[in-house]
């Protein structure tokens, strides 16, 4: 009996002392955050990953281009049907703060955020390169800047976060605060990134020392701190990095990919194996050829703009009966040629986006369409509106007609030199040039806000003063924080 | 498990020797079973009898004789009688048999005698089998529910947990579709958790997660367990409950061994169409909708797709066993075969199955044995035609005058979709366990049983290039430009050791059953799939998957590999238990049970690894009482009340992991190129605990007029807490859209009556016998998110258009419906104008109800539309049995719950109608509930409009029976011989428009929602069982 009850308890310890190994299993196939990163090649994949956020549908402003919606530049598009409800309301400022891509739009941003938290965070006490480990960490500075700096102009102040393990509940920061990280950042960006010129073939698309440069004299003239956004534009336009490509189709079209003037865009390459962005397939042509979904539909308004003989009217206007490459554009029969009010006018006229088309056979090519975040011609105008805000017409003259030359096309006849010196008027033409050179490209609500001009220009579309230069806070996240997130003003 | 119910039935004094022999049964076993005995080989020598009746004098075969403190025993022939070897001159011998007291004898060697058993009172000293052992069913504390193997045989079905639907009460189950092989939802008492809620499954002792393996035919009987008294013994696991499965074994109340064949056929058949617009009808509502669309109504088409879709299907289910047993060894033996084809085309299921349940006595103390269960399977599974041929336009042609498939727009051709699908998964299944048992120390039987899951699983799936061209020759959108093949391949892998010890013992008026345990087990699996495309050629010879270069015709430099998606994905945790109960019982009146489980689970973190699971019950038999004797109407009368704590642990074993994606791309360089990205991924919850089901049950148990009329009622209040569920985190925390984390973080409450009431008389030689059950099911949401900062609800349903229709919140059921509320129909633009609407509404549209009443229609105006879960679900049936002559009739149903019709929702382009459209809105006051006909868009927005009455009468079963006279079979050496006609799912009374209102899923968030489900046959068969 002694030996048998020996046994037992011998059983039972050894039972027990395999408990805890028994009991302690770890993920198959997937490692945990313990354990990455922790090389130099964790590393540059911790920092390539800051830039897959940049090819997520939601980062385009949660996936549709609201922001040329709410402009005078353009229209919902698609068929009349096709996201009446969720994308609609945009277009007439009766968005709601449930409505439809806000959410996703927040939520990307922050998670590209939280990617770049990690490399910022984690690849320092990295044993690497010392000075790839200075780049990548510029880098991910760079790209959380750029990241706060679409969060700030479209919700304005918010949540800062600066580490992977952020508290639940983190009330908003002020507008100012939001803007001192975003200058903090790109200014340890300007410190560790390289020139275009010094990188690789294989890493272009990399953020570099120009374009952190170029986003800070942005983020300056957002501010309205014209001497700074003048300093750091100039510096970007003497760094004989940049310059203008010499047909308007290239600035955003697939030649001039990584081009001259490109200074920062978002790489992609068609969809099957991956690495596709769905931003331009979005907008590209409905029906046939069948591109895509046909959103952002040029408005009336924007084709008058052009006046008659801006050829970039061509480069950014896709007809009904143009041929591209080959391809009659046909269009989609479930979409009205012409839409008109009750009182008989033209307001709408099925055309799409010409910076988004892509040659190829079908949707899956647009995916390959690489967006130009930053182009050298945007930085000019930058320039022109800091310098003639900086009383210095005559230097802005120079960087306008520089745009407007590229514009002309060798066409002595039309888009003559501006020689106007009135403040004030130069103001209004370089406004003008903005939008007739990026329009379709995202820019033109925010420029309208920026200036004050929306009050004039969108009230009739039904813009509230005082409420629809921001977006509303997702209520998802209102209810979410339980309390610690306010809401924007005059949202209820 | 059976085995255990004869050790314990005998387990109580008894001599003992320890001595040299020592037994090694493998390196796991040995560890824990390793005894010493002396065997004392004695002379052999004989007592014989017979056992009889005591009330009706008659010989009883199958009673279970043991002697005395050892595994010996035997079982009475048909004529009753019985020998059995005695080691020593003198012996005790028990006799046992389920409805008799039990009777002890003292006899000697070469003795003859003659035993009278009693019959009992209300089957009080019979056995039921729980958990780990056995006992009595005058002790039982706890509410358990039983079908006998006779249950099981009523309807014709692959998964043997069909025939609990409308026998116990309690217990609902739905089809979650139709197919061949589809599985079934099993819901006990109410829906628990938004997690997996379905019961575990115990056969044999196994524990796993669905009996869809198993033969209904090897099923000796089913016991399920409802309360946490009976549950608390499968600790985390038991929340949802406990359905133990225990099956044939041998036996001697034969002489020599006993053959059984059964063999069944029948047809199936669909119960009913879908009742959808003609052609005619169709084109008169497009020309409606769009005028002009068809210039001559009379002249299209008239395409019911619903006849060309389904067909009678033939259905087969047929046994062999042989079972026996000698006085060392007993044996079941059995081989089956299950074919289902499907009444859509290219749909079937096939089973076989070989069990092996054996028992060997190595000696007195000790018995080896094993129960194992081989079933491999191979099913074709068909595309979801029955969506397809309920949009499908009447008005189109389903083959063009050629005899190719014709167009149709927007769905594709069905036909051509069937012609062209070759699905197919196999595999095989091994379930089995191998025990040995040893009684030391007088009152302890040790067991020790190591059982194994294991399954492989296949999947190949071939589409072949194809295309169905419009009438002027171009390509229509269902255009396969090159053939698909996928391949799948998935490994389970679980093994579990427990070893447990029984106690039971009786010191005077006081009884003690207990038991004691410690177990371990270990899940593993992994997935493998691969797709290819462009096969060289279409037959099956080739449906093999290489690298094969496709070019872009028109690009002509675009190549794509032809293999993708390689995913290999592991499941891996473990488990860890200690357990023990004890019943005491005094004086067969008053009856206690304990019962405490431990469980460590690789799934949680070190502080949260471990829980204890504790019930505690109480039982009064007051029949028992003195006071109670003269009341002669009365033969059983019971109150118990059990309260315990369970637990459930059914998540993903890496949720508490925070995971790295690596799967991420980035792309660089000119000409682009794509780079591995990798960041942080799914954030994981390293708090995560168990969820904790509190249940309290009071049950009153009932027997009246000689057991004639018998009942059972039960109040149930199950509340489940620290619900593990996946939430919504604050967007800055950077998740990303959508992404959620899990945590313990809702309650669910689910409240009610159950009852069962049975009568069993005869009149002349007609024995009949009726049950009526039922249970009424409160289920509420008591809470979700809380302090952890997130959601307060949790959306579902998703239809195809990934519109969300299920919305559970606080105070509503898991899983509600919710959407606009409508008032009618804009009669005319002044009503328009007056009320709020959306931008989309117009005269002849529904009005949704602006019910939040903020004089703006917009989202917040969705509300509660009602439950998927019913009310009251109950059953009723009738046994009859005349001479030769049996009839049975089975009927469930269940009322209260809705079901959202979601395929008449989603409706992206032109689609065929359901009938009710016919009497739409065509003018002020032509309709208020119907609205103008339209192809979709506002009016099919998700409203109260396609919620309907899910509540339904199912004839489940009817079977009439004819036994051939015994003194015909007697001549051939036949001892039965069985013919039958049966009919299962016969008819359904309901006002349900689709094809069947019983519409289960897996996921209870989505339940109810009919996106086209795989209607439920009717089935009607022919089948005979022999024994001999």
């Amino acid at each position: 009996m002694k030996t048998k009850r020996i046994f037992y308890i011998t059983a039972l310890i050894f039972a027990l002392t395999a408990c805890n190994d028994f009991l302690s299993v770890n993920p198959q196939s997937e490692l945990t955050q313990e354990a990455f990163p922790n090389t130099q090649e964790d590393a540059l994949q911790a920092t390539n990953a800051v830039y897959s956020s940049l090819r997520d549908w939601h980062y385009h402003s949660g996936g549709y281009p609201i922001l040329d919606f709410m402009s005078d530049d353009g229209h919902k598009g698609s068929n009349p049907n096709d996201g009446a409800s969720t994308q609609g309301p945009y277009e007439n400022f009766t968005h709601s703060t449930t409505q439809d891509g806000l959410d996703r739009w927040w939520n990307v941003l922050f998670q590209g955020i939280r990617r770049a938290n990690i490399v910022i965070e984690k690849v320092e006490p990295i044993a690497m390169d010392e000075n790839l480990k200075d780049r990548l960490i510029g880098e991910a500075s760079f790209l959380r800047g750029l990241y706060y700096f679409d969060l700030v102009r479209a919700f304005g102040g918010v949540p800062l976060v600066k580490t992977t393990e952020p508290d639940l509940k983190i009330s908003r920061s002020t507008v100012d605060q939001t803007y001192e990280l975003i200058i903090e950042d790109l200014e340890l960006a300007i410190d560790n990134l390289p020139f275009k010129s010094e990188y690789s073939n294989n890493d272009l698309g990399r953020a570099t020392k120009g374009a952190a440069k170029a986003l800070l004299a942005k983020v300056y003239l957002f501010q309205q701190d014209f001497e700074n956004a003048e300093i750091y534009a100039l510096e970007v336009i003497t760094s004989d990095e940049y310059d203008l490509e010499p047909d308007f189709y290239d600035a955003n079209g697939p030649d001039g990919e990584h081009g001259v003037e490109s200074v920062f865009e978002i790489g992609a390459v068609e969809t099957g194996g991956g690495g596709g962005n769905q931003y331009a397939n979005t907008q590209g042509v409905r029906g046939t050829p069948n591109r895509g979904w046909g959103f952002n539909r040029p408005s009336v308004d924007l084709r008058e703009a052009f006046g008659e003989d801006d050829p970039r009217r061509g480069g950014t206007i896709i007809e009904l009966g143009d041929v591209i490459d080959g391809i009659e554009i046909i269009g989609d029969g479930t979409t009205p040629d012409e839409t008109t009010d009750d009182d008989g006018n033209v307001i709408e006229i099925e055309s799409y986006n010409r910076k988004v088309w892509i040659p190829g056979t079908s949707t899956d090519t647009q995916f390959g369409h690489n967006r130009r975040l930053i182009r050298f011609a945007d930085i000019l105008l930058i320039a022109a509106e800091a310098l003639n805000e900086n009383d210095k017409p005559n230097e802005a003259l120079i960087q306008l007609n520089r745009v407007r030359e590229r514009a002309r096309q060798g066409d002595e006849t039309i888009l003559p030199d501006i020689t106007e010196t009135n403040k004030e008027v130069l103001r209004e033409n370089i406004l003008h040039e903005r939008r007739i050179e990026l329009a379709l490209e995202g820019h033109r609500f925010w420029d309208l806000v920026r200036t004050g001009n929306a009050d004039d220009v969108l009230v009739p579309a039904g813009f509230v003063t005082g409420k629809h230069e921001l977006l509303p806070i997702p209520q998802s996240e209102i209810d979410l924080s339980q309390g610690s997130l306010s809401q924007n003003d005059n949202w209820n | 498990m059976k085995q255990m119910i004869e050790q314990i039935s005998f387990l109580k004094r008894w001599k003992f020797r320890a001595g040299k022999f020592s037994l090694m049964i493998g390196m796991a076993l040995s560890l824990f079973i390793s005894l010493s005995f002396n065997s004392e080989v004695l002379a052999q020598q004989e007592v014989r009898g017979t056992v009889i009746d005591a009330e009706t004098q008659e010989t009883m075969p199958g009673v279970n004789i043991q002697v005395k403190g050892t595994m010996r025993g035997t079982t009475t022939n048909t004529d009753g009688i019985f020998s059995i070897r005695l080691d020593s001159n003198q012996a005790v011998l028990v006799f046992t048999f389920i409805g008799y007291e039990s009777h002890e004898a003292n006899v000697e060697r070469g003795e003859e005698l003659v035993v009278e058993l009693q019959p009992v009172v209300g089957e009080l000293e019979g056995l039921v089998v729980v958990g780990y052992g056995a006992i009595r069913k005058r002790d039982m504390t706890g509410a358990v529910g039983r079908v006998s193997s006779e249950d099981i045989g009523k309807i014709t079905s692959l998964n043997a947990e069909q025939s609990l639907q409308g026998r116990v009460s309690g217990v609902q189950i739905t089809t979650t579709s139709g197919a061949p092989g589809a599985a079934a939802a099993v819901r006990i008492r109410g829906v628990g958790t938004f997690n997996n809620s379905s019961p575990i499954y115990v056969v044999d002792g196994v524990i796993l997660d669905d009996i869809s393996f198993l033969n209904s035919s090897d099923i000796e009987s089913m016991e399920i367990l409802k309360d946490a008294s009976a549950t608390a013994i499968y600790g985390s696991r038991g929340a949802n409950g406990v359905i133990l499965v225990q099956t044939k074994h041998g036996s001697r109340s034969v002489e020599g061994p006993v053959v059984n064949v059964s063999a069944e056929g029948g047809i199936q058949q669909l119960e009913q169409q879908i009742d959808l617009l003609s052609g005619r009808e169709f084109a008169i509502i497009s020309n409606e909708i769009r005028p002009g669309t068809y210039n001559n109504v009379d002249a299209v088409p008239n395409t019911n797709w619903q006849d060309l879709i389904f067909e009678s299907a033939p259905m087969q289910n047929h046994q062999v066993s042989v079972s026996g047993a000698s006085d060392n060894a007993d044996y079941y033996i059995s081989l089956g075969y299950f074919n289902q084809s499907g009444i859509i085309g290219k749909s079937n299921f096939e089973r076989i199955n070989l069990k092996f349940n054996n028992n060997y006595r190595l000696n007195e103390n000790i018995k080896l044995g094993n129960n194992i269960t081989i079933s491999p399977y191979k099913q074709q599974v068909a595309p979801n035609a029955t969506f397809a041929v309920y949009r499908a336009q009447p008005v189109l042609e389903p083959y063009y005058p050629d005899g190719s498939f014709g167009v149709v727009h927007n769905v594709g051709n069905p036909l051509a979709d069937l012609d062209h699908s070759n699905n197919f998964n196999s595999g095989t299944r091994v379930v089995g366990n191998i025990f040995t048992e040893a009684i030391v120390a007088n009152d302890f039987l040790l067991r020790s049983s190591f059982g194994i899951d294991a399954a492989l699983h296949r999947s190949e799936n071939f589409t072949p290039a194809y295309t169905v061209f419009n009438p002027d020759g171009t390509a229509s959108q269902q255009d396969n430009t090159y053939s698909d093949l996928f391949k799948g391949e998935g490994i389970n892998y679980t093994w579990l050791w427990e070893n447990t010890v029984n106690y039971v013992k009786d010191f005077d008026r006081h009884q003690v059953n207990s038991v004691a345990g410690f177990t371990m087990q270990q899940t593993r699996s992994e997935i493998l799939q691969l797709s290819g495309q462009n096969v060289i050629r279409n037959g099956e010879d080739f449906w093999y998957i290489q690298p094969s270069y496709i070019v872009d015709e028109a690009n002509n430099i675009n190549m794509l590999s032809s293999i993708f998606n390689g995913v290999d994905a592991g499941q891996y945790y473990n488990m860890m238990s200690f357990l023990g109960r004890v019943v005491y019982s005094f004086d067969n009146k008053y009856m206690t049970t304990l019962t405490l489980r431990r469980d460590g689970s690789s799934k949680f973190a070190d502080e949260n690894q471990w829980g204890y699971f504790p019930s505690f019950a109480l039982g009064w038999n007051i029949d028992q009482e003195n006071f109670m004797q003269s009341v002669k109407v009365l033969n059983l009368l019971k109150i118990r009340a059990s309260w315990g704590m369970i637990g459930n642990e059914k998540i993903n074993y890496y949720d508490r992991f925070s995971r790295v994606n690596a799967g991420l791309l980035a792309v660089f360089g000119n000409p682009d190129e794509a780079f591995v990205a990798g960041t942080y991924g799914k954030t994981g919850n390293p708090d995560l605990k168990w969820e904790t089901t509190t249940q309290t049950d009071i049950g009153l148990e009932f027997a009246l007029l000689e057991n004639r009329l018998t009942g059972e009622i039960d109040f149930y209040n199950r509340v489940t807490d620290d619900i593990l569920v996946e939430l919504s985190t604050p967007g800055h925390l950077g998740n990303g859209q959508g992404q959620r984390i899990r945590y313990n973080a809702a309650s669910v409450l689910n409240r009610g009556v159950e009852f069962t009431v049975g009568w069993q008389d005869r009149l002349g030689e007609l024995g009949y016998g009726i049950n009526v059950l039922g249970n009424t099911i409160h289920n509420e949401v008591q809470a979700i998110g809380g302090n952890s900062g997130i959601d307060s609800l949790l959306i579902g349903g998703f239809l195809a258009n990934g519109q969300a229709v299920t919305l559970s919140s606080v105070g509503h059921p898991i899983g509600a419906f919710y959407g606009y509320k409508t008032d009618g129909i804009f009669q005319n633009p002044a009503e328009l104008d007056a009320y709020p609407h959306l931008s989309q509404a117009g005269v002849g549209d529904l009005r949704f109800v602006d019910t939040d009443g903020d004089g703006d229609l917009d989202g917040d105006d969705r509300i509660y539309l009602g439950s998927p879960i019913p009310t009251f679900v109950y059953g009723f049936s009738v046994d009859l049995n005349y001479k030769d002559l049996d009839f049975s009739i089975g009927l469930q149903g269940q009322y209260g719950n809705k079901i959202f019709n979601g395929k008449n929702v989603v409706r992206p382009d032109p689609y065929n109608f359901e009938q009710h459209v016919w009497n739409r809105w065509s003018g002020e006051g032509t309709s208020n509930s119907e609205p103008q006909a339209s192809f979709g868009g506002y009016n099919y927005l998700p409203s109260d409009r396609f919620i309907q009455d899910g509540s339904f009468l199912r004839i489940r079963s009817l079977i009439f029976g004819y036994s051939l006279p015994n003194n015909l079979l007697n001549s051939v050496g036949i001892s039965k011989a069985r013919f039958y006609v049966k009919a299962t799912n016969l008819f359904t009374f309901t006002n349900y428009t689709g094809y069947t209102p019983e519409i289960g899923s897996s996921d209870v968030l989505s339940n109810s929602i009919d996106n086209g489900i795989y209607p439920i046959p009717r089935v009607i068969s022919l089948g005979f069982n022999t024994t001999f």
